[in-house]
């Protein structure tokens, strides 16, 4: 009997084990969004965050639509709305979003709707006109450097009201930067 | 097993060279059976790398609120290229110039001539600029275009289902109502742009009546954040800007064709089940023409697992040899060839995956498609065998 004969049986076992273990699963691509019907849940506000929460809902709170029609620059403002108006209404890595005026029906809350990700409020006509950006800043007026949904334990299509001065731009955009948040229940 | 007397390995070898018709046959089947399993891998290779080298970490696109899935939809303020630049630090620059690039994008029907088929083209307005911010363009023949011309990608006449002749430099092509002449062609890593048509954006504009844009395409300067850009997007509400990381724009559109890659998967499986089973039906036919000479082995006092294996031996050479063939075939014939796909074209990638699975899809028909012949062979008694005819 040959060596070769004692080993070829060995040598196809190894090649077939090689071959069924040489496949991998497919990995999920890079920078992966995968868009969920419910919003995240919110985490707790950090420390930092914690000076911009209210203990109390601030009076004469105006929606959004009456702010962007009404406010003139530097204006002191109370607003109401909710958290959306994009796939993605926050800003990365810095204390922002956009809100969206509360007459808006975000889509979970339109008739036979799957959107997945209804604080997009895609389904809303002129939604253009009924958002607003909000900017929580420092006390040097500078944006404060972290994600709002972390400093602020925020989460989208969340109800809330925000205290701050108005900013607005000679193309008409108005921007609030927010001092002040109450998470409406 | 080690143990075990077994066949010497040339008696295998040779017995494929007895009957070399069949074996012919055999080797003719499974190496088509390889190739198409390495092709359609291909296929799918090509498909996903095309999409993964399109998209740059340090670029943003900059498009319309909702048009983040379809460019060609998207139209935004021309404005919007100057504003981005004037208005955010984190844009990378070098002497003076801003790496931002305006871009009008659609698809339309191109034509050779007025009277020849229309063909759906994927067009591009570009400014110099966008040789900045698109790192992977490299020209290849010409030069960059003119007033009234275009320059061409390298799958471009892919794309329309010409020949490459028909977009050689100097020929002229229609589309948008008005001629352009082809000034030059240019590659691209492989990314997707290579399936379009680049041409000024002011004559784009011109030929379209069209003065906004479909996206601005800026690269961040080192160390600068997307939130910034996201930031002047949120600010601008006038304008309904929502930027995009270019790698997630391509990674998305690659997550749309999550379920072309599983029905190229699944024929992938199919042809090989049909290899398997054309493999068994050839083995069955070798085997029953061998049951006097198992017999007479088993006479000699060699064990029935020794011959199954004997059998086994044979299989695998076959079909290793055809796997073997059928690589060599897919990579001198398949590898890098332009494939037509909905939204551009790209190249076959014949690459480590496709020849691993292919192999092993070969190596698993020869052994698999060799057991229940073995089986039966060995279940005959050695009286019966040897008397049969």
């Amino acid at each position: 009997m040959t060596v070769t004969n004692r080993i070829y049986p060995g040598l196809a076992a190894v090649a077939l084990f090689t071959t069924l273990t040489g496949c991998t699963p497919d990995q999920p691509a890079p920078n992966a969004v995968t868009p969920s019907a419910t919003p995240a849940t919110a985490s707790a506000p950090s420390s930092d965050g914690a000076k911009f929460l209210l203990a109390e809902e601030p009076t004469g709170a105006q929606d959004v639509v009456a702010v962007r029609a009404e406010a003139k620059n530097d204006d002191e403002v109370v607003v109401v709305g909710r958290i959306g108006g994009a796939v993605n209404p926050w800003v990365d890595g810095l204390a922002a979003f956009t809100l969206v005026d509360a007459s808006a029906k975000s889509c979970d809350e339109t008739e036979d709707d799957g959107c997945p990700t209804p604080w997009d409020f895609c389904c809303e006509p002129g939604l253009g006109k009924k958002k607003i950006a909000v900017e929580f800043v420092d006390a040097q007026g500078a944006v404060v450097l972290t994600d709002a949904k972390t400093l602020l334990g925020l989460k989208e299509l969340d109800s809330v009201v925000i205290r701050g001065k108005a900013r607005r731009d000679e193309a008409g955009n108005i921007t609030i930067l927010a001092t002040g948040l109450y998470v409406k229940e | 097993m080690f143990g075990l007397r077994l066949l010497p390995w040339e008696y295998g070898v040779r017995n494929l060279l007895r009957r070399p018709g069949r074996s012919a046959l055999t080797l003719a089947g499974l190496t088509t059976v390889v190739f198409l399993v390495v092709v359609v891998v291909g296929f799918v290779q090509g498909l996903e790398r095309s999409l993964a080298v399109s998209g740059d970490e340090n670029v943003v696109l900059v498009h319309a609120l909702g048009a983040g899935e379809n460019l060609e939809y998207s139209s935004i303020a021309a404005s919007t290229a100057d504003l981005l630049p004037a208005s955010l630090q984190g844009v990378r620059r070098r002497f003076g110039q801003a790496y931002v690039s305006p871009e009008l994008y659609l698809g339309t029907q191109v034509a050779l001539a007025a009277d020849q088929p229309r063909s759906m083209g994927l067009v591009r307005g570009v400014t110099p600029a966008a040789y900045l911010v698109r790192r992977q363009v490299q020209l290849q023949a010409g030069a960059w275009p003119a007033a009234g011309e275009v320059l061409v990608g390298r799958l471009a006449a892919a794309k329309l289902g010409w020949l490459p002749e028909q977009l050689a430099v100097g020929r002229d092509l229609l589309f948008e109502g008005r001629s352009w002449r082809v000034c030059g062609q240019f590659s691209a890593g492989g990314s997707v742009f290579e399936s379009e048509l680049w041409c000024p954006l002011p004559d784009l504009q011109d030929a379209m009546k069209r003065q906004d844009l479909s996206l601005v395409a800026l690269t961040l300067a080192p160390g600068a954040k997307l939130g910034e850009v996201q930031l002047f997007c949120n600010r601008q509400l006038t304008l309904e800007l929502q930027p995009t990381r270019e790698s997630e724009y391509y990674a998305h559109l690659a997550r749309d064709y999550r379920l072309v890659r599983g029905l190229a998967w699944l024929i992938a499986g199919l042809v090989a089940a049909a290899g398997a089973f054309a493999g068994l039906n050839t083995m069955y036919g070798a085997v029953v023409g061998r049951v006097r000479e198992f017999a007479m082995l088993q006479t000699l006092g060699f064990l029935r697992r020794a011959i199954a294996l004997a059998l086994m031996q044979e299989a695998v050479l076959l079909a290793m040899t055809g796997s073997l063939l059928a690589t060599l075939l897919a990579l001198v014939v398949a590898d890098n060839a332009a494939v037509r796909f909905t939204m551009s074209a790209f190249a076959l990638r014949i690459d480590g995956t496709a020849v691993l699975v292919g192999c092993g899809a070969g190596l698993l028909l020869g052994v698999l498609g060799a057991i229940p012949p073995s089986i039966r062979a060995m279940r005959m008694p050695v009286v019966e065998g040897l008397k049969a005819i």
